[in-house]
């Protein structure tokens, strides 16, 4: 592909430059013997200024997955293992009070639903300066000037204004705006937004993308992009990990992974969507069946009964994520045992 | 851009009778205040005057953002909602005549997919008493072994095993809770069907099944569909013509093919603009239309034009102040059943009119009574 990306930033390739590093991130629910693996092994880099993007259906543990980077899981009915190693310090094995200085100062999440985010009693002014009150010391009053500030920078129109206002006196889309300028608040080198968008408007949603890759840009924070939605990520994300039932299986550049999707899943994704730019009267390409048909990972590719080209292989033994030949822009992993080629496309 | 292509020959061709017709059709619910005396303060305009035609054969989609009215105005068309005025003619009868029995005997023939698959259905009725409780509202059941076969048959349709007949819904998936929705809706062999926001509340994989089945069920049922939905390529996807709807009122109606290769108002440029796609190569190169602020307030719409406020091609005086109406504009390669509804939608598609830039107002959601804040955003967790 010859296309030229929008990225300018130099992207640091070795591992060591990464400002949190996941390793073998698993997370079970439920009772010992009968364990539920929301996630499964999952190790990825985010490098600073990077745009990761994990994306995958609901159910595939993405959503786990960054509530186990950011201590949010409860401690109870459910067990954790691995690492995220954030700039030296493993975060899963921080205790609560230790994250709780973290979080919000070196990382950040924003939630998919705003209104159940923010505090309905408590002025928008004071949810934003919190966060300042509790990582920089500052007093109330000495933040408010910089709440104002950021409130303006993220969008909010009339924003003195807005600092009295209560949660519900502010429509979806700045309610989100509002999320993102707390998020912001302490300059964090981490963001995570899970789903920031999907509860809203598309009009919105483009707004919302738009201001949060342009804050992402300039201030050089990596974000970490969870989503269902593959056209975000075509839009935004600099690399893209495909999850499915708890596991990765197709990691790529973004351009690599939508003009040559390797692994049947990330295949038929692509091919289920309607596109607003494809001929119309063609049918879709839907993926068969539902995640109920799942066969387990520890023997199988759990993907199998789904998948357009399944080889005997497939049901006897689970494949590995190996790094196959690079594309264009970086390198690719994939979890597959017959990946499409382009003569099976 | 690309042009649109010809590729409509898979499908039904529409018969041009028309099957619906909707004149000034505006549904408008009383803002109620007050504890011992209920007194009006206002109206949410959720539909405020629409006319469209609903020809039999095809697939209409609406498409809108939320609180634009697309899924009140999907309601009131089967006489869910009372209209507040206007008339809805279904097959030759308006149906604002029709009361109680009658009423009811018509809904044979016009019925609905929800949106929400869970929630749609009785959790306490199998399958099969679910698909037969119509069926028997209708007389279709006399005949018991004609009526099992039915089942059957509707049931193959929507591509569910026969064992489902003795489930509940919460054994199934949500995009098989969906086709049990839409068998129910085909049980008693309608003319039209309503489908609300029909995949949304399902994954992206499922999403294209449940658009398939809908597909090939029109095919072999020669259904007529109205998609009220809120994702422009879904809707793009299945839909013949498309409408597009602003705050209570269509703006924008055409061919979906023709919407695309040549979208003609403002709001249907942006939103076409603001819908991401698939493909990074495209992302890249696309300029986006990003609209300013919100959706006003549909208890307090602007006045003129409803878009004026976010419009980005807004001029003086004109769109504050006139209401524009559908009309064909004498464009070349327009054709007859694009209809849009811009003063300057001329001037803007020849770039004689070139987009400004649109300050973001502050709004109040909460905003009853016309005040000097002007437009406001929509009132939270209300969906119109």
């Amino acid at each position: 592909m010859s296309t030229q990306t929008t990225d300018i930033r130099p992207a640091p390739r070795a591992d060591g430059d990464a400002l949190l590093a996941v390793r073998d991130l698993t997370v079970e629910f439920g009772a010992r013997k009968d364990p539920f693996r929301a996630v499964d092994g999952v190790s990825f880099d985010v490098r600073p200024g990077q745009i990761v993007g994990l994306v995958g259906e609901s159910g595939c543990g993405k959503s786990v997955t960054s509530l186990a980077i950011m201590g949010l899981l409860p401690k109870r009915g459910n067990r954790i293992s691995g690492s995220a190693v954030f700039e030296g310090t493993d975060l899963i094995s921080l205790s609560d009070k230790q994250m709780r200085d973290r979080r919000g100062r070196d990382v950040a999440m924003i939630f998919q639903d705003p209104l159940s985010s923010l505090n309905p009693v408590i002025p928008l002014g004071i949810q934003v300066t919190e966060v300042m009150e509790r990582h920089r010391g500052l007093k109330r009053k000495q933040a408010m000037p910089e709440a104002r500030d950021l409130l303006e920078k993220v969008g909010i129109p009339d924003p003195n204004r807005r600092l009295k206002d209560y949660p519900h006196q502010l429509s979806g889309g700045m309610r989100q705006r509002a999320l993102i300028a707390m998020a912001l608040a302490c300059q964090p080198r981490l963001l995570i937004a899970d789903e920031p968008t999907t509860a809203l408007d598309v009009t919105i949603q483009a707004q919302i993308l738009t201001l949060l890759t342009d804050l992402v840009r300039d201030s050089g924070t990596a974000l970490i992009m969870i989503t269902h939605d593959l056209g975000v990520v075509a839009g935004m994300c600099d690399e893209v990990n495909v999850l499915y039932a708890g596991r990765i299986v197709e990691r790529a550049a973004r351009h690599d992974l939508f003009a040559d999707p390797r692994h049947p899943y990330t295949y038929g994704l692509l091919g289920s969507i309607p596109r607003l730019d494809s001929p119309r009267g063609q049918r879709l390409n839907p993926v068969p069946g539902s995640v109920a048909d799942n066969l387990p990972w520890t023997s199988a590719c759990a993907f199998a009964p789904r998948c357009s080209q399944p080889i005997a292989q497939c049901r006897e033994q689970s494949p590995e994520l190996v790094e196959t030949d690079p594309g264009l822009d970086g390198p690719r992993l994939l979890r597959c045992f017959n990946p499409i080629t382009k003569e099976t496309s | 851009m690309s042009t649109a292509l010809d590729t409509t020959a898979d499908r039904p061709a529409a018969t041009g009778d028309a099957l619906v017709e909707v004149r000034g059709l505006k549904v408008h619910f009383p803002i109620k205040r007050g504890v011992i005396f209920d007194k009006t303060v206002g109206y949410v305009y959720a539909v405020d005057g629409v006319d469209l035609q609903i020809n039999s054969g095809e697939t209409y989609g609406l498409v809108g953002e939320s609180g634009c009215g697309k899924s009140t105005l999907g309601r009131a068309l089967l006489q869910l909602e009372q209209p507040t005025e206007g008339t809805v003619v279904f097959d030759g009868t308006d149906l604002s005549t029709l009361k109680g029995e009658a009423l009811r005997r018509k809904r044979k023939d016009m019925q609905m997919v929800f949106q929400d698959p869970l929630s749609s259905l009785d959790p306490r009725q199998t399958v099969e008493a679910l698909l037969l409780e119509g069926m028997q509202a209708h007389g279709l059941t006399k005949d018991k072994a004609a009526a099992g076969a039915r089942l059957r048959e509707l049931l193959t349709a929507v591509g569910l095993p026969v064992a489902a007949l003795k489930k509940y819904p919460h054994e199934f998936s949500g995009g098989q809770r969906q086709r049990i929705g839409i068998a129910r809706a085909l049980s008693v062999d309608p003319k039209l069907i309503v489908a609300d926001e029909p995949v949304s509340a399902l994954d992206v994989s499922v999403q294209a099944q449940v658009i398939n089945l809908l597909e090939s069920l029109q095919e072999q049922f020669g259904l007529t569909y109205l998609v009220v939905a809120h994702d422009l390529a879904v809707v793009r996807h299945i839909s013949d013509r498309i409408g597009v709807m602003y705050l209570g009122a269509l703006v924008e109606e055409a061919d979906a093919d023709d919407l695309y290769a040549e979208p003609l108002h403002p709001y249907t440029r942006a939103l076409m603009s603001a819908v991401p796609v698939p493909d990074p190569v495209v992302e890249d190169k696309r300029e986006r239309i990003i609209l300013a602020g919100d959706l006003p307030s549909p208890a307090n719409p602007p006045s003129g034009c409803r878009f004026h406020t976010r419009c980005p091609w807004r001029q003086p005086t004109r769109c504050d102040d006139e209401r524009p109406e559908l009309r064909v504009i004498d464009i070349p390669g327009a054709t007859a059943t694009h209809r849009v509804a811009c003063h300057f939608a001329e001037q803007i598609r020849s770039g004689e009119l070139q987009p400004h830039e649109v300050e973001a107002t502050a709004t109040d959601p909460n905003a009853v009574e016309s005040d000097e804040h002007g437009p406001s955003a929509p009132a939270s967790a209300v969906e119109i």
